[in-house]
């Protein structure tokens, strides 16, 4: 039956969860301005505090399902900015987890894997990368050449999952991936990258130079399976956006009400402010991509795999927090420029969904070619 | 528990309505040209029973009525409103309504044929808002005297009875009039940009005497904000259907037209706006469930219904409009659709009031 009530259990968790977001608002703002120290594995408060991640996971009975909880617990920990558990799964480990042999995953599965597929030349168009592994005959390794850019986990992370090109010994030629472990030789971590927001977010470029790779590490990813590790992750990217969105809507409403500004649903468009008015819409374009998260999520618990879905869901996601964050320093003028408050925060961190894990142009691809039938030949 | 999942019966009458809303299609576009809905039509729709449920408290379902007029709105939103408007009476009295309000009103609406009544909330005045009406209910020895003019109220040639909003000692109240009543004149006929086939006319109550039993839920009064809630819904229900009706015409067009040697769909600036449609069309379905799930629920859906009548308004304009310009010259031509739809789109976004879950 269709309904959209928080259960208490989902209340309860998402309660702690939040109580949890208001102590890793603090951290994420000493972060934002220390944009070169890594985050703790796990803040000193979490060790007394459950992770409401496992709690959404393992709950079994009394939630609106796993998946969905989870999209809310994310949602949560990104209204504060910095989860105090760090997670230790990286997209990488989701590659391992769907196409590695039983001994590859036994050998890597407590290590945390960061992907790596984006590169000075191809970032939406992956399909374009030049990082490329050659086999040596005489020793029966790979050997990788190549440079990662945007690598998200990349200091913190035991390996990367490299997307590369492969010359096979007989000659043939593709894509594919291959597990490279830290202490590699000719494997190196960048320093951190200055970015607008987003900066307690471990980021940095991968360099592969002569780079040699035992036989076992590779991993055998095609295309289309490493692609496809972004069906769980996007809408997942839609709910983290609408945490910092609802993170400035939030600010934005309790600095208007104690301005006597309060925003009132009963009347119709004539009988309230502009800036009542606009604040209403920013609120609806919230709720409206929130929806199709749960959309998405909820069709992920009934084993439909979301694939247009799961794009809305980035779409709309990605694209709510860039008009609502961007609204709301609008709505409340110059006093909201300051970096006293953390709407200044929210502005910039708020403007990363709509361009990582597919741009909202990608996802716009996705969801046109779907709609319209087309190939990925027919629509470019 | 959060859950999208329709029961059996509502995918039961969601299909019944969307293949009759499919043989009703064809008609859309005589009924506007001719200004009005042909009473066969209108008995067809009133034959999905979505009115009569509405006295029915166990069968009456504010979800199941936001999915049937999407799919009414799918053929023609002028179609759809002559259901969402008679629902939005009968479901306030049958919610709101007195037990001896609902004894007398409810069982005039279990006809096999077409009956109309109308909540007349809006007013012809460019200054107009639901929560700031006009017309003025005074307290008399007997009753109350009503004065004011509303509209446009769809129908309103062929209604028997009309749910007046009115200003009543300083707070909004809903009062039942019957148009046989002194002083109640049906205006003529004055078509809209769109929604042609509605036959819209303006309602005048001078110095109308009401007994005490009109005022809806006699002496607890009642919830008019409740109204405006389902009012809302059911129009962001019905803009979603229209948001459909223009997604789903332009895809095939798109594909076909050849321009600079590609086609229109083929060309990311269309494609992509292609899918925004698809984004937002979704959107407003899920905003107009959420509220209309609340509505049922009897919760308090005022926020929800709000959020989900101002997103759909919003977004049915922009995509009607992007469908006009997708066409191109042949948008702008009567020979299609999407004009129509776009001016619809235009009317129903600011229809407040004339209808409900």
């Amino acid at each position: 039956m269709i309904d959209f009530e928080l259960t208490p259990t989902d209340q309860e968790i998402l309660k702690l969860t939040h109580d949890q977001a208001e102590i890793g608002r603090r951290y994420a703002s000493y972060y934002d301005k220390h944009e070169n120290e890594l985050p703790p594995e796990q803040f000193p408060e979490a060790a007394k505090l459950s992770n409401p991640v496992r709690l959404a996971e393992e709950v079994v009975n009394g939630s609106s399902g796993p998946r969905i909880l989870h999209s809310l617990v994310m949602l949560e920990t990104f209204w504060g900015g910095l989860a105090l558990h760090r997670s230790k799964w990286g997209l990488g480990n989701t590659v391992l987890k769907t196409v590695a042999t039983p001994e590859q995953i036994d050998k890597w599965k407590n290590h945390t894997i960061s992907i790596a597929i984006t590169e000075p030349g191809a970032g939406s168009d992956p399909a374009n990368i030049r990082t490329t592994a050659t086999f040596d005959r005489e020793t029966g390794e790979w050997i990788l050449n190549g440079e990662k850019i945007f690598i998200s986990q990349a200091q913190s992370a035991d390996a990367a999952m490299v997307f590369s090109r492969f010359i096979a010994p007989d000659g043939s030629r593709g894509l594919t991936t291959f597990l490279v472990e830290k202490d590699t030789l000719g494997f190196t971590v960048g320093p951190q990258l200055k970015k607008l927001g987003i900066r307690s977010h471990d980021t940095c470029n991968l360099l592969f130079e002569n780079c040699r790779i035992p036989e076992f590490n590779h991993i055998k990813g095609d295309f289309k399976s490493t692609m496809s590790v972004f069906n769980d992750s996007r809408p997942m990217v839609g709910a983290m956006a609408l945490g910092v969105a609802r993170a400035a809507l939030d600010f934005t409403r309790e600095k208007l009400a104690e301005r006597d500004i309060a925003i009132s649903y009963r009347g119709g468009v004539r009988s309230r402010s502009a800036v009542a008015d606009r604040f209403l819409r920013l609120e609806a374009a919230y709720e409206a991509a929130l929806l199709t998260v749960l959309r998405s999520k909820w069709l992920e618990q009934q084993n439909v795999p979301p694939k247009v879905e799961a794009s809305i869901a980035k779409a709309a996601g990605g694209k709510a927090a860039r008009k609502i964050t961007q609204g709301c320093i609008d709505l409340l003028g110059p006093a909201a420029l300051s970096e006293d408050h953390p709407l200044d925060r929210f502005f910039r961190d708020g403007r990363i969904f709509d361009i990582y894990e597919g741009a909202g142009e990608i996802q716009r691809l996705i969801i046109a070619r779907s709609i319209l039938g087309y190939t990925n030949k027919d629509l470019r | 528990m959060i859950s999208f999942e329709l029961t059996d019966e509502q995918k039961l009458a969601q299909s019944m309505v969307q293949e009759l809303a499919a043989s009703l299609r064809p008609a859309a576009r005589g009924a506007d040209d001719r200004e009005e809905i042909p009473s066969s039509i209108l008995d067809e729709i009133w034959s999905t029973g979505i009115v009569q449920s509405q006295a029915d408290a166990d069968a009456s379902s504010a979800t199941l009525n936001a999915l049937l007029f999407e799919e009414l709105a799918v053929a023609d939103a002028a179609f759809a409103i002559a259901v969402a408007a008679p629902t939005g009476f009968v479901s306030a009295i049958a919610t709101q309504g007195s037990p001896a309000q609902k004894n007398n009103l409810l069982p005039l609406f279990a006809t096999d044929k077409y009956r109309c009544a109308g909540v007349a909330i809006m007013e012809p005045d460019f200054a107009f808002d639901v929560s700031a009406v006009r017309t003025a209910a005074v307290k008399t020895r007997d009753g109350y005297r009503l004065s004011g003019i509303k509209g446009p109220i769809p129908l309103a040639g062929q209604c028997s009875h009309f749910l007046v909003v009115a200003q009543c000692d300083g707070a909004l109240e809903a009062f039942v009039v019957d148009r046989e009543l002194k002083g109640v004149s049906i205006g003529g006929k004055r078509p809209n940009i769109g929604l042609r086939a509605l036959e819209t006319a303006a309602v005048s109550f001078e110095n109308v005497e009401l007994p005490a039993g009109a005022r809806l839920g006699e002496s607890t009064g009642c919830d008019v904000q409740r109204i405006v809630d389902s009012g809302r819904t059911a129009l962001a229900a019905i803009m979603t259907g229209i948001s459909r009706a223009v997604m789903e015409f332009v895809i095939p067009y798109t594909k076909e037209r050849v321009v600079h040697g590609a086609a229109l769909a083929q060309k990311q600036v269309i494609a992509f706006r292609l899918a925004d449609m698809r984004i937002e069309t979704d959107a407003m379905r899920w905003m107009t469930w959420k509220a209309a799930s609340i509505l049922e629920k009897d919760g308090d859906a005022t926020r929800q219904a709000q959020l989900a009548y101002t997103y759909a308004a919003e977004q049915a304009m922009w995509i009607a409009d992007e469908g006009v310009q997708m066409l191109g010259g042949h948008g702008y031509l009567r020979d299609n659709p999407v004009e129509m739809w776009y001016r619809d789109a235009r009317s129903v976004s600011v229809f407040e009031g004339a209808v409900g879950v």
